[in-house]
């Protein structure tokens, strides 16, 4: 049959009342981040179809699939550019984007599908592209400008036509994005008995991430008679690796999948205490050691560390998890893709966590470089505001499509995140504790003769080398090939499809495909029966011609790991079937002890489970405290701070994401009890988020978070604990039970090894060691056990002595219980005479504050040293809260709200936003420090709450000896006023501190 | 028969409120399923055995090529008789956001041009991107036409709930479309300000964003067709079955029994509707 290639082109009816909304946002969106107006933007949407089908056949309907007979025009093998009616003069400029050979498409893919549905071909392929034709460009645009903002080169490839070239018809049109052939290449034998350079050389040109110690111990594997005996009786290379097995174990021994760094033994030295140590494993010692010590003491912690996601009981009938992951350095190369794949990633992690868990919640955190940025930028990063547009469009995409709210998030900004964006994305999700055959679904139970499918997407040469990457530093040379975009859709019905299987009981053991592919899921998983055996022949490819060790570690997207006893498997593909999800039977579990890789017949790795999993080395590390000075912050003496807290209400750090945050559906799934945001007018901020997952039952569940990376510049003991209140203090604001939370700690660090690339290493790692330190202080006095975790380490960019390290930053997520939603409080203040009190004591902690870096970059002041926040008294802290929680759940306080960056001015302006409502505030007596201190000071353990009248003494009562202030009351004047004793600070206009808030990232362009 | 309304509550390919749609029906007494598109398509299943269809919110096929249109595609090259058969007799069905986007693709909303006529599957109108060019989730303040013929909206006057679309500009090629809407009182909800008094908000006007969250024309959220039985609208009145859900319930003060969020009279009337041709 003959392959014909037809172009479709599609752009929207020019008629009253039509519009073109896409080429619109290009022209608003180049106007809010550069200030430049490009006049009229049109936009052409294009298909490219490869089938046995030609033009005349398809022609007749193309309204049918391709274009919207109300609102569209759609045209077959011409294009439209060169249309009269739609185009009477020709444009200055054509920018067409496509897509590079190998990159995921998925309008592409849904094209295709809708196509299949009136042209049946199994063998057709769309491929899409747009075209954004500048009608009218100024001449002071560049036009390589223009186009680099609307493509990614390392994923898109764009085509420019001048109006010279259209006019004189040289212009080129983009063609199918043909994959150039690939042959399928032989396992190879690496000879590993060679000098150590030349070991070295090895994992460094094949980017196996592997140092000395690994490839030594890696070598001597093979020398040993034993394994030599049994990979002869396998027919496998006796005393030296194939390249699967190296890659195999270099994604198994991955950064990234060991956690190398927080399992290695550390010597540690404190110049401040003369403190001289060795720390076995931080992991073990600060945060699993005390979480399995609080689980002796509860009975709702079902699983823990072990699992793809801790796991608690959050009553009789159902259990919650949550997962939190990074998606760093995708994010960097590729901020849409990277930052998808980031989400739809921990989506299924929570899928596969016991038997499968549903998500039911996101929450996504971001830090960036400041979107203002005018300084210099090396020439591979994107600018913070594309990173920032990038990242959130993926996220948005990856969320809504998948059907999943967004509850929860936060966006911080810094200069140091230029050169690497941190994205965090988590996920909560719920499962039934027991399935109708009586198995508690939080445990895995595979038995070997289990046959292990692979289901949903299918292996690509797309992210390959994913988690052996993140664990190196970014630099010019990093591979395109770590990049993929995800395919929301595909997972979604995946999901669909596997909650169902599991209700039916098919399922034994489940994993995702993240890092390193086949290689951990069926590897991991292997761990349960001790044995799996794989024929990678049977993986279904997106393309011919893949090697063996391509298949196993490739980290294509959108794959689960499935194991299902013989006697469900037909129940299993016909489920498969229904939903049209690709379900392929590629292993099978054994007892054997080996992780068995076939390809064919031929045996193409054969390594012990146990070398696979227990192996690698631990690491050997110094680390050395020396406190880092910094110049103290002394805020100037005359200040005008009506003019300060507007300044400060517009710091990107405090400014409002609304707009960012509202494109996230925070509501599918009709369970979101307390929003993103609050208040008369839908704008305040909302400390946490609350659900309700249950239809019909009150019975809720907290989400929130804490960060505060900055701290780090002076402290990053003090930045982990800021962290843990934070996420603590905006939990109690909505009346978590505060008796059932737990928590996740993500640490972000910059390289912590010394090294020549790395001279500060040490000094870098006693900032991890003090971070782990405080993590396990509060925990414990909080009662807050850490169920999962995880850790990237790698977050530099370029080569000393021009390396660019992000501060240590660690995210702590929390999740928690909610006795009844409809008891719950938020941050606006509700009504007139409300009584103001500050719970907690305002303390002179003014160091790596807000208002210290806001006065710095204004250079009014110098250096941003001083007290940091510190959580001495952690135990009494926690009574506090215990306290105000119970009166939140008693339904005598309705508005709380944390104090956080900014401190106390900016908290009670916010909750003035949010109630559109005045306030007047004394902050005479509140705690230590002059009033500067007391006004912006950001001293943890403080909430601030107003009471109706009526519950004035009872909330009082319920405090009993806890540290509440009286500072104010609510007005209905649309002015905050704030003194101390007779003296008057602020005094400010509702509406212009709520445009102060606003304005600052609306970053629409206009509507 | 039994006293039973069957709820047939479509997911697949993308369609994510199938599990809150199912349940408000349950909670004004229908019986809901779950059913997968493909049981229909493949015919393991028929629409005849239930008494109301839903096509829920969503994002079927990722909205490529159109929001609704693949999904539509589907029912209306598949399920064309099915669908037919169903509208024939006299059974309702409801589309919400992703599923309105459907309905309209397929041509089942607006519908032919008078009650008298069957279902011809044409599509008429069409929903488009949201004039702001954003994706946005945020409350809205609905009116409903009070003479319209829609058996879903009997008695409700005005409504809060949640918008989350990115494609709900309701579009018509001429005046003169709406106008034969507006006619026969298909133009069933509406956008209003907040600000004007229950009973007087409908307006032909253009509301300002985000009175209006998408610039739809004459500020339609959601219409039926010329029968009243088929009904899409953009908002997600699912999402508002309960107070606690509403933005402000921390300010509302509630007894125990006020906490009937205003959504879910919608599903009610369709389950009462059901009972009462019985």
């Amino acid at each position: 049959m003959a392959v014909h290639d037809v172009r479709i082109e599609v752009t929207p009816l020019q008629t009253e009342g039509m519009r073109d909304v896409r080429g619109d946002v290009v022209r608003r969106q180049l106007i809010a981040d550069h200030g430049i107006d490009v006049g009229i933007v049109r936009s052409i949407c294009g298909y490219l179809v490869r089938s046995e089908y030609e033009a005349g056949s398809i022609t007749p309907r193309v309204q049918d699939i391709f274009s919207d007979p109300i609102i569209e025009f759609g045209a077959v093998d011409t294009s439209i550019i060169h249309n009269t009616e739609f185009f009477p003069e020709t444009p200055s400029l054509c920018v067409t984007v496509g897509f590079k050979p190998g990159v995921t498409d998925n309008p592409g893919a849904a094209a295709n599908d809708g196509f299949q549905v009136l042209f049946p071909d199994e063998n057709a392929a769309i491929s899409t592209y747009t075209t954004y034709v500048f009608t009218n460009l100024p001449t002071t645009v560049d036009n390589t400008w223009l186009a680099s903002t609307l493509h990614n080169p390392l994923i898109e490839r764009a085509i420019l036509a001048t109006r010279e070239d259209l006019s004189s018809g040289t212009a080129s049109t983009i063609t199918f994005p043909d994959r150039p052939t690939i042959v399928r290449q032989s396992p190879s034998i690496i000879d590993l008995e060679v000098a150590n350079e030349e070991l070295i050389r090895l994992s460094n040109d094949g980017l196996l991430a592997l140092n000395l110690t690994e490839m030594q111990a890696i070598q001597a594997h093979y020398r040993m008679p034993e394994h030599q005996a049994a990979r002869q009786s396998v027919g496998i290379s006796t005393n030296a690796p194939t390249d699967v097995e190296l890659e195999c174990l270099a994604q198994t021994w991955s950064e990234h999948c060991k956690h190398k760094i927080f399992a290695s033994k550390i010597h540690h030295i404190d110049t401040e205490t003369n403190e001289d140590t060795i720390i076995d494993s931080l992991f073990k010692t600060h945060i699993m050691n005390p979480t399995h010590d609080m689980a002796k003491d509860v009975d709702w912690l079902l699983s823990v560390f072990h699992d793809n996601s801790g796991v608690i009981a959050w009553n009789d009938d159902w259990s919650v998890c949550m997962k939190a992951e990074t998606h760093n350095s995708p994010s960097a190369l590729d901020p849409y893709g990277g930052a998808m794949t980031g989400i739809v990633g921990v989506n299924r992690d929570i899928l596969g966590t016991g038997l499968g868990a549903r998500p039911i919640a996101n929450t996504d955190v971001f830090c960036f470089g400041p979107p203002t940025w005018t300084g210099e930028l090396p020439s591979t990063l994107f600018h913070p505001s594309r990173v920032l547009r990038g990242v959130h469009a993926g996220v948005r995409v990856g969320g809504n499509e998948s059907g999943i709210p967004t509850v929860n998030g936060a966006i911080v900004f810094d200069e140091r995140y230029i050169g690497k964006p941190l994205v965090y994305c988590g996920t909560v999700g719920l499962m039934p504790r027991r399935l109708a055959d009586g198995r508690e679904s939080h445990e895995k139970n595979p038995t070997p003769g289990d046959t292990v499918y692979m289901v949903g997407g299918r292996v690509g040469s797309d992210g390959i080398h994913g988690a052996t990457f993140s664990s190196l530093e970014l630099t010019d040379e990093s591979p395109s090939s770590a990049v993929q975009i995800g395919d929301p859709i595909t997972q979604k019905k995946m999901m669909d499809m596997i909650l169902e299987a599991r209700d039916a009981c098919l399922i034994t053991c489940i994993t995702d495909n993240g890092a390193g592919g086949l290689s951990s899921s069926i590897g991991e998983m292997a761990e349960y029966t001790n044995g799996c055996e794989i024929d990678l022949g049977k993986v279904p490819l997106k393309q011919e011609g893949l090697s063996s060790w391509e298949i196993l570690v490739s980290e294509s997207q959108e794959r689960m790991t499935v194991a299902v006893a013989p006697k469900d498997t037909e129940a299993f593909e016909a489920l498969a079937t229904l939903h049209e999800v690709e379900a392929t039977p590629v292993a099978e579990f054994t007892n054997s002890g080996y992780f068995h890789v076939k390809h064919g017949e031929e045996t193409v790795a054969y390594l012990p489970i146990e070398f696979l999993h227990d192996g690698v080395p631990q690491l050997e590390l110094e680390s050395e405290w020396i406190p880092p000075v910094q110049p103290e912050f002394k805020p100037p003496t005359s200040l005008d701070n009506t003019t300060l807290l507007e300044e400060m209400l517009a710091r990107p750090n405090i400014a409002s994401k609304e707009t960012w945050v509202r494109q996230y559906d925070h509501e599918v799934m009709a369970q979101t009890a307390v929003k993103p945001f609050v208040g008369k007018e839908r704008d305040g901020p909302g400390d946490a988020g609350l659900i309700a997952p249950i239809h019909g039952d009150p019975q809720g569940i907290v989400v929130s978070c804490g960060i505060a990376p900055r701290y780090s510049d002076i402290d990053a003991g003090a930045m982990v604990a800021a962290a843990i209140d934070e996420a603590v203090r905006n939990a109690v604001c909505v009346g978590v039970d505060i008796d059932k939370m737990a928590g996740l700690d993500n640490f972000c660090w910059p390289d912590p090894i010394e090294s020549e690339k790395t001279p500060d290493g040490k000094f870098k790692l006693a900032q991890l060691v003090r971070a782990n330190r405080e993590l396990e202080r509060i925990c414990r006095a909080y009662r807050l056990p850490c169920v999962s975790g995880k850790d990237s380490m790698k977050n530099d960019y370029g080569v000393w002595p021009n390396k660019i390290s992000i501060p240590p930053t660690m995210l702590f997520s929390l999740f928690g219980n909610h006795v009844d939603v409809r008891n719950t409080a938020t941050s606006n203040f509700k009504k007139h005479g409300q009584r103001i009190y500050l719970v907690g004591n305002s303390k002179n902690e003014l160091g790596a504050s807000e208002v210290a870096y806001h006065l710095n970059e204004k250079n009014l002041v110098e250096g941003i040293g001083g007290n940091v926040p510190r959580l001495p008294e952690p135990e009494r802290q926690l009574d506090i809260y215990r306290r105000l929680s119970k009166t939140i759940q008693n339904g005598l306080i309705r508005t709380a709200h944390d104090c956080s960056e900014g401190g106390l001015a900016v908290a009670v302006a916010e909750m003035c936003i949010g109630g559109r409502l005045g306030a007047i505030i004394d902050i005479d007596g509140i705690g230590e420090g002059d009033s500067f201190s007391r006004l912006w000071s950001e001293s943890l353990g403080r909430i601030v709450v107003a009471v109706d009248a009526e519950h004035e003494i009872q909330f009082i009562e319920s405090m009993s000896d806890a540290d509440i202030h009286l500072i104010g009351m609510v007005t209905d004047t649309q002015i905050l006023i704030i003194e101390d004793g007779y003296d008057e600070l602020i005094q400010a206009n509702v509406s212009d501190l709520t445009k102060s808030w606003k304005e600052a990232l609306d970053m629409t362009g206009g509507v | 028969m039994s006293d039973n309304v069957r709820v047939a509550v479509l997911f697949g390919f993308g369609i994510n409120c199938d599990r809150e749609t199912a349940a408000v029906f349950d909670m004004v007494g229908g019986t809901s399923e779950r059913l997968h598109v493909n049981n229909l398509v493949q015919g393991n299943r028929s629409l005849e055995e239930f008494d109301i269809l839903a096509v829920p919110g969503g994002f079927s096929f990722g909205d490529h090529l159109g929001s609704g249109r693949l999904l539509g595609n589907r029912l209306r090259f598949a399920l064309r008789d099915q669908l037919q058969t169903f509208v024939n007799s006299g059974k309702p069905i409801i589309g919400i956001c992703n599923g309105f986007q459907a309905l309209v693709k397929t041509g089942l909303l607006p519908g032919p041009e008078s009650a008298s006529l069957e279902p011809d599957l044409i599509q008429r109108a069409s929903l488009t991107l949201n004039n702001t060019g954003r994706y946005e989730d945020r409350w809205v303040t609905l009116e409903f036409d009070s003479e319209s013929p829609c058996i879903w909206t009997k008695g409700i006057q005005r409504i809060e709930c949640p918008v989350r679309h990115g494609e709900g500009r309701f579009v018509m090629p001429t005046d003169a479309d709406l106008d034969r809407l507006s006619t026969n009182h298909q133009l069933t909800v509406r956008y209003v300000d907040p600000s004007t008094e229950s009973g007087s908000g409908l307006s032909d006007d253009l509301l300002p964003f985000p009175l209006s969250p998408n610039g739809s024309m004459r500020n339609i959220a959601g219409i039926c067709d010329p029968t009243g039985l088929v009904f899409g609208l953009m908002p997600h009145p699912e999402a508002f079955y309960t107070m606690w859900l509403h933005p402000e319930h921390t300010s509302m003060n509630l007894e125990d029994d006020q906490w009937e969020g205003s959504g879910l009279q919608i599903f009610r009337n369709a389950v009462e509707y059901v009972r009462s041709q019985r």
